[in-house]
């Protein structure tokens, strides 16, 4: 094939003037884009505040628009990509699921902690056999849960999160020096497995990212298992030392007491009353 | 369950356990359920019976009247199906737990520990309520209530029923049923494009997923085997 060197250098500069272009008209549009497009606002993603970054995106993508038909690249490839860009509400949706993929990592990274501590209790580590193997499977369950959830941040383009939760990280850090035997574990661990089972509940219908969303319904249905058997753990505690005996696998089912059938789960349907925030852990 | 239900049940003699079920067998059980609700998925007839369910809701040792998630009907035809499915799982699942309440009042289960007991009628009161709001969401959307079970599993479940000679083989059915149902709801999630369905389905899976880790414990079992809760038993 003959190749026209002048014509090709002719279109080289061009595309090159072209790009110059763009280049000149889209960079505010791609400051305001980056700005949009954080993985953790100064402020919590709530649907309401997602409402107002997207009626953003909307005034943002008009301006582009006008900015590029100006330019005569609204036509262009990268011009047309920018629009479709910035008028597409995803991308504040994507940044929420960061965010609550990152919360979630912070919450199973705050259970491992709170499991290894526990680990180190002498009346864990040397007390009941079942309820030392509940909490080192349940810690080593919770760190391939966190990495599952920081390998899905990562794949959406957000930043892992390294940090357990820190709203929690108090409570468990006040909590530790008042744990004074078995029951007082099982307490804090029930309460770490119920915030994870609600806020996994909660995100459920708004994440928008399928896979994210069949990471957060498979992990949910691992906690709350972890929550129901803490919840007969804990009523068998409470029974004193013949309610501990009947905490053995396995168990002497005859002399379970009638509550051991009903009190892992209270309710018909798991309200999230006490999930987090989307935000609340997410990277700053 | 409440205590005059548990005195109607033969809790003289407790047995002194409960015999492990048979996992193989509930996986052969499970892949022709499987089969026989995505038939029933697919088909608008077993959505549209008028035959009432033969469980009534129970009173339960726990409560029976939270207030289920939202039940605004989805507007997707896709989210209705699932509604037809999870109802029709959850009449099999109230009238199975019917069954065996039945069965244990006449003795045929032979002793039943009263924790047993007391989670058979927990248990068909969460899958009366279930029922209840999936029917709200189909009758919401000017569909049929649901009020039988999808017929193939029903009939693979009543034939598995009819070999339960004690509270061991009927923890073990019940434990099928439960896995089933929360593969169901988890492998729906995804799908769903109603946030009301996707709370209700969500919150559900839970409560099923707890009978799972019950059902396992007192079957002398780890309540909590698998790391991710996976969709492999799933109805649909």
């Amino acid at each position: 094939m003959m190749v026209n060197e002048p014509a090709l250098k002719g279109l080289i500069e061009e595309s090159q003037d072209l790009h110059s272009d763009a280049m000149r008209e889209v960079k505010p549009a791609l400051a305001g884009l980056t700005e949009l497009h954080h993985d953790a606002p100064s402020e919590p993603l709530d649907r309401p505040t997602i409402d107002r970054i997207n009626g953003e995106r909307s005034t943002l993508a008009g301006r582009t628009t006008s900015a590029l038909a100006g330019a005569g690249l609204l036509a262009t490839g990268i011009g047309a990509s920018l629009v479709a860009l910035l008028a597409s509400p995803a991308s504040a949706d994507e940044a929420m699921d960061i965010q609550m993929l990152q919360t979630a990592t912070s919450l199973e990274l705050l259970a491992v902690a709170t499991y290894g501590a526990a680990l180190e209790l002498p009346f864990i580590a040397n007390g009941n056999a079942v309820v030392k193997t509940f909490a080192e499977t349940t810690m080593q369950q919770h760190k391939e849960h966190g990495g599952a959830f920081a390998a899905s941040t990562k794949a959406l383009g957000g930043t892992e999160q390294t940090n357990p939760n820190a709203k929690y990280l108090a409570v468990v850090e006040e909590t530790k020096p008042t744990l004074a035997g078995p029951g007082d574990v099982v307490a804090l661990a029930m309460a770490l497995e119920e915030v994870a089972t609600d806020t996994y509940l909660a995100n459920l219908s708004l994440l928008v990212d399928s896979d994210a969303k069949a990471l957060f319904a498979s992990v949910m249905g691992v906690e709350c298992q972890h929550l129901a058997t803490l919840r007969a753990v804990n009523a068998l505690v409470a029974a004193g030392d013949a309610g501990i005996a009947l905490i053995a696998i396995p168990t002497d089912v005859a002399a379970l007491p009638a509550a051991a059938g009903s009190v892992a789960f209270p309710k018909p349907f798991e309200e999230p009353d006490m999930a987090s925030p989307p935000a609340e852990g997410a990277v700053k | 369950m409440s205590k005059n239900n548990q005195n109607d049940i033969d809790l003289e003699g407790l047995q002194a356990g409960i015999a492990k079920p048979n996992r193989r067998g509930f996986l052969a059980l499970v892949g022709v359920g499987a089969a026989g609700v995505a038939l029933a998925a697919c088909s608008s007839d077993n959505a549209t019976s008028t035959t009432s369910t033969t469980a009534a809701a129970a009173g339960g040792g726990s409560s029976t009247t939270a207030k289920a998630p939202g039940t605004t009907a989805p507007s997707g035809g896709g989210d209705l199906e699932v509604a037809a499915l999870a109802a029709g799982l959850e009449v099999l699942a109230v009238n199975t737990y019917g069954a065996a309440l039945d069965a244990a009042t006449a003795g045929k289960l032979g002793a039943v520990p009263p924790a047993v007991a007391e989670y058979v009628t927990t248990a068909k009161a969460h899958h009366q309520a279930a029922l209840d709001a999936w029917n709200g969401v189909l009758t919401g959307a000017g569909k049929p209530a649901v009020t039988e079970p999808p017929k193939d599993l029903e009939a693979t479940v009543n034939g598995e029923f009819a070999k339960v000679t004690d509270v061991g083989g009927a923890a073990a059915l019940a434990l099928m049923l439960e896995e089933i149902a929360a593969a169901t709801y988890q492998k729906a999630i995804p799908t769903l494009q109603s946030k009301d369905a996707i709370e209700l389905a969500g919150s559900i899976q839970v409560v099923d997923a707890q009978h799972v880790a019950i059902l396992l414990f007192v079957s002398g079992q780890y309540p909590v085997p698998d790391t991710f809760a996976s969709t492999e038993k799933a109805a649909a």
